[in-house]
């Protein structure tokens, strides 16, 4: 058992009480860092460098403080998903959708347990994953071209009609808009500059996370603004918190999901391009596909608490298999992990299993600390998470707000951003006002640029032939399961759907959720 | 950019750097920041926070360097940036390599020059290497150029720059040296950075692997690529020494990627001089020099004005060449 | 009605969209696609979609009265102004006068609002700045 063997050596290597410290702190941090609207775990992991530097932390002490922020935004980003429906950073977009009718059915405290239970899955399966399976999982990311990116994420926008809204020509509408705002900067492939109307800050395109934070955060404070003279404050004063821990028979009832969306969501992981964001929408849909028999999920289903949270647990674990075994980074974060790796003189490839075990297991090891660590202080501060609720919206709200502008002006330094993303607040408030779902417009904006470049590069390798595109078993597999599992079941079932639709309209209640 | 003009500049950069005054020993910028035109994980990246903790661990500068990230126009947002807003910042330097000159050459940075900023100096060079997967039947660049010239559809070269960008280029270069009639008909797909273009080697979607040594490197070392030419002047040194040049398979063709710094226009001779001092002596560090080894980097030593000249005579050549070539007009 | 104007206005969004795809200047070196194709999809994926929403309009909803609605566009006013100004007056100044405006229009008293916006500046700053290092806007306070 060579591999426990240097698993334990890197355990030796980890536990001391500086590392045990750092690890704590990294935690706490990030924690922190995921639960603020607008700082996600890559900037968390930027803005900390400089700390890891300052204190003249070697290879390993870094990494072990700035993995432990990496993992503490994951599982930092489901609070302000599951308290306030605006999700503390892109990969909790997703926990939005379940934790926050939970919340507003007195469960929050279940739902933050549950979501953190499922954290912790998913980072444990991943991490194990990571040891045993780097090397051949190095071999599926490599069976992926650029076609077969394009079949996987034209997949992720077919699994949309099932999650999102019950009008799909809406959710249409968001992806399409969702994939024109990312097409706004420099092409990337031939470096002339759409859509841009000569503003040189729109060359660099619209960041994500300014229309997250635009999007969900400020349109929520427009909605609470519309609101003041009904009854807002009176209704949200009467939120119960119910129990903080979930019965047993709920974790038992969420088990299965945790266990299927953990492996999936490492397998988006692994794929660079795809990350996190990726991992946990596809976790939730798929899952949705699978159990949601009685359509209770969108209506407070611990399961798609869970199901989402697994996932982009597991796929930030699984990000780091291609960032250490091809130095190719899978998502923001461990882009920015590379960087650090590079600047402490360490290079990441091929090599590096060999070349720096101490390095590599060090790491590993750090990961088990920090997920154990995190699930340590998560579920008992659950209490002290839902006092948030106690607070007077009139009093949260601007806060919120504040604390928004704060985290976009803090990582970009520009005004121009912060326009944008009152466009963003606006523009957010008119679609949730017209039941048009979010979550295609985010999802369009994270994969546009990827999805344009990788069917541009298909189409030039193989001279222009657009046939290419279905010329591999994984891509045609990809896209049958697109097509047989996502496009037909909804126009079959649009008739019985109509039906449906007609009886839910008359008794919906508008935008208290994302969704409907 | 050819190795001869670089040892003679070498020379006049030492007497550059001996000649500055005290007042430049003397200069600490307050909050020193460096701009990486580009996203983590890229090469500007790398020089800003390699140069930037090193310069720290030398004592050279007083405060942790702070590393600001501003992608965007393949450089072109952080040159308006430092141009229109940052100018007389004294405490602030830009990443900039090869890359930037080609942009600059091809007028691709709309309405800036390379007269609008101070060029510092170099840390260092990448060679430029085209490379095939381990199992391929590819073994020499003339096999490689010959397959292009008969029939360019049948082999996709991957690089980590856009269209026109300086991986682009390097190709180019080397299938115009060997005689390709239009060169614009080899099949170039750009990705997002040299290690997503080597990955998708590694898989087969494309055959041939465009870029720099030090991003080849690891997978050199690993058996996974087969590096069929260095485009340097004559063969690189230490663990380097087994590639082939492209000169010596007869196709006359070099490509240095410098990675070095500019400064904002405006600043005080002072601060200028200071920054100079500052890159010539991390330079000349052990410290540096062992980095450079484990990263591939090749010696390339200018400083102050020398490098000033350097970057002009870069920036018409590129622009000759893409003349030539056709990418501009 | 309001699903067919929102259409309406969909459908001209994506004759802009795909308009302004056409007017991308081609570089004169390209790859086998170029830079309109996708955006062109994406503006006939928008087009029909808003054209479908245009004829199949949901129920419409409950829009705010008047009065309300200036209130929303007046938090937005003083959002801009928010941005605009953060860099004159610096992050703490701006802070408390941007979080004491919408504490204040969220139905606080008077008094109350100065409170919770001066607190929720310091807190913001404290945490942002002190704790996790964010260089925030400097004021001619230095603050």
């Amino acid at each position: 058992m060579d591999t426990l063997n240097s698993l334990a050596d890197g355990f030796a290597i980890a536990i001391t009480w500086q590392n045990i410290g750092l690890a704590l702190l990294g935690c706490l941090l990030g924690t922190i860092m995921g639960a603020l609207p607008g700082l996600g775990p890559s900037n968390g992991v930027a803005i900390l460098i400089p700390l890891a530097f300052t204190l003249g932390l070697g290879a390993t002490p870094s990494l072990i403080l700035l993995t432990s922020v990496y993992y503490g935004a994951m599982y930092g980003g489901r609070i302000s998903s599951i308290l306030l429906n605006i999700p503390g950073d892109e990969p909790a977009m997703m926990t939005c959708l379940d934790g926050y009718p939970m919340a507003q059915k007195g469960m929050a405290g279940q739902a933050l347990s549950i979501s953190g239970i499922a954290s912790f899955v998913g980072s444990f399966f991943a991490t194990w994953g990571l040891i045993f399976l780097a090397p051949q999982l190095v071999k599926i990311a490599l069976l992926f071209g650029p076609a077969e990116y394009f079949a996987l994420f034209a997949l992720a926008f077919a699994t949309l009609g099932g999650v999102s809204s019950t009008n799909q020509a809406k959710s249409a509408f968001a992806a399409a808009l969702g994939l024109g705002l990312a097409m706004i900067g420099v092409d990337t492939q031939t470096g002339v500059p759409r859509f841009t109307f000569g503003e040189v800050h729109l060359y660099d395109g619209i960041d994500f996370l300014v229309a997250i934070v635009g999007l969900f955060a400020l349109s929520e404070v427009f909605i609470f603004l519309e609101h003041r003279h009904g009854n807002a404050d009176a209704s949200a004063k009467k939120v119960v918190i119910g129990r903080l821990t979930p019965p047993w028979s709920m974790i038992k009832r969420c088990t299965p999901t945790m266990l299927r969306t953990s492996f999936l969501g490492f397998l988006a992981g692994v794929l660079p391009g795809a990350g996190a964001s990726l991992g946990s929408f596809i976790s939730y849909s798929m899952e949705k596909k699978l159990v949601d028999k009685e359509g209770t999920f969108g209506t407070g289903d611990p399961r798609g608490v869970a199901a989402p949270e697994a996932g982009n647990n597991a796929a930030a674990g699984g990000a780091l298999v291609p960032m250490l075994a091809l130095g190719v980074p899978g998502s923001g974060t461990t882009a920015v992990l590379l960087a650090v790796l590079l600047s402490l003189n360490i290079t990441p490839g091929p090599l590096l299993f060999s070349q720096n075990p101490d390095v590599v297991w060090g790491l590993i090891a750090a990961l088990f600390i920090a997920n154990f660590m995190l699930l340590a202080l998560n579920i008992p501060m659950v209490g002290i998470f839902t006092r948030v609720l106690m607070v007077p919206p009139r009093i949260l709200m601007p806060v919120v707000a504040m604390v928004s502008f704060v985290g976009i002006y803090g990582i970009s330094g520009s005004t121009f951003d912060l326009l944008v993303m009152v466009g963003f607040g606006i523009g957010g408030w008119v679609l949730r006002k017209l039941d048009v779902p979010l979550v295609p417009i985010i999802l369009g904006t994270l994969l546009g640029n990827a999805m344009e470049s990788n069917l541009r590069r298909a189409i030039t390798i193989d001279n222009g032939n657009w046939g290419t595109l279905i010329d591999s078993p994984l891509a045609i597999g990809l896209w049958s399961i697109a097509i047989i599992g996502f496009i037909l079941p909804l126009i079959v079932g649009k008739v019985v759907k109509r039906g449906m639709r007609a009886g839910r309209d008359t008794a919906k209640d508008d935008e208290n959720s994302l969704v409907d | 950019m050819t190795f001869k003009a670089t040892r003679l500049s070498l020379a006049a950069a030492l007497l550059g750097f001996t000649a500055l005054g005290a007042s430049a020993q003397d200069f600490m910028p307050e909050a020193p920041e460096c701009i990486a035109p580009a996203n983590p994980g890229g090469g500007w990246d790398f020089t800003c926070r390699q140069v930037g903790k090193s310069l720290q661990d030398q004592g050279l500068i007083s405060k942790t360097m702070q590393v600001v990230n501003l992608a965007g126009g393949g450089g072109g947002v952080a040159y308006a940036e430092v141009v229109n807003k940052r100018d007389g910042d004294e405490d602030l330097i830009v990443a900039a390599s090869t890359a930037t000159a080609t942009r600059l050459a091809q007028n691709a940075y709309p309405g800036n020059t390379m007269d609008q900023v101070r060029w510092l100096g170099t840390v260092g060079a990448d060679y430029g290497v085209i490379a095939v997967d381990a199992d391929s039947d590819i073994n020499t660049l003339p096999d490689l150029l010959d397959m292009i010239k008969n029939d360019p559809t049948s082999v996709s070269v991957a690089g980590g720059s856009a269209v026109g960008g300086w991986d682009h280029l390097k190709v180019l270069i080397a299938a115009n040296a060997y005689g390709v009639e239009d060169v614009r008909t080899v099949k170039y797909i750009a990705f997002d950075g040299g290690g997503e273009a080597v990955t998708q080697l590694l898989a087969g979607s494309v055959q041939a692997f465009t870029g720099d040594i030090s991003e080849a490197k690891g997978f050199v070392d690993s058996g996974d690529i087969k590096v069929l030419a260095v485009l340097s002047p004559e063969r690189l040194e230490g663990e380097f020494a087994d590639f082939p040049t492209a000169k010596e398979q007869g196709v006359d063709a070099i490509g240095a990627n410098w990675r070095g710094f500019y400064a904002p226009a405006d600043i005080s001779d002072e601060a200028y001089d200071g920054w100079v001092a500052k890159i010539a002596a991390l330079y000349a560090s052990d410290e540096w020099k062992a980095i450079m080894e484990a990263n591939g980097l090749a010696p390339l030593d200018m400083q102050g004005p020398v490098f000033e000249e350097f970057v002009a005579d870069s920036v018409q050549q590129i622009r000759d060449i893409s003349t030539e070539i056709g990418i501009i007009q | 009605m309001s699903d067919r104007i929102f259409g309406a206005i969909g459908v001209l969004l994506a004759i802009a969209f795909a308009l302004s795809a056409l007017a991308i200047q081609e570089s004169f070196l390209s790859d086998a696609v170029g830079p309109k194709a996708f955006p062109l999809i994406i503006a006939a994926v928008l087009a029909i979609s808003s054209a479908f929403i245009a004829l199949k309009p949901d129920a419409s909803p409950k829009w705010p009265s008047l009065n309300r609605f200036v209130e929303i566009i007046a938090a937005a006013v003083s959002m801009i102004l928010y941005a605009e100004l953060l860099p004159v007056l610096g992050f703490i100044i701006a802070t408390i006068f941007g979080a004491a405006y919408l504490t204040w229009r969220l139905g606080s008293s008077a008094l109350e609002s100065l409170i919770i916006g001066v607190g929720t500046s310091l807190g913001i700053y404290v945490i942002f700045h002190l704790v996790l290092g964010l260089a925030l806007a400097r004021g001619p306070l230095g603050f």
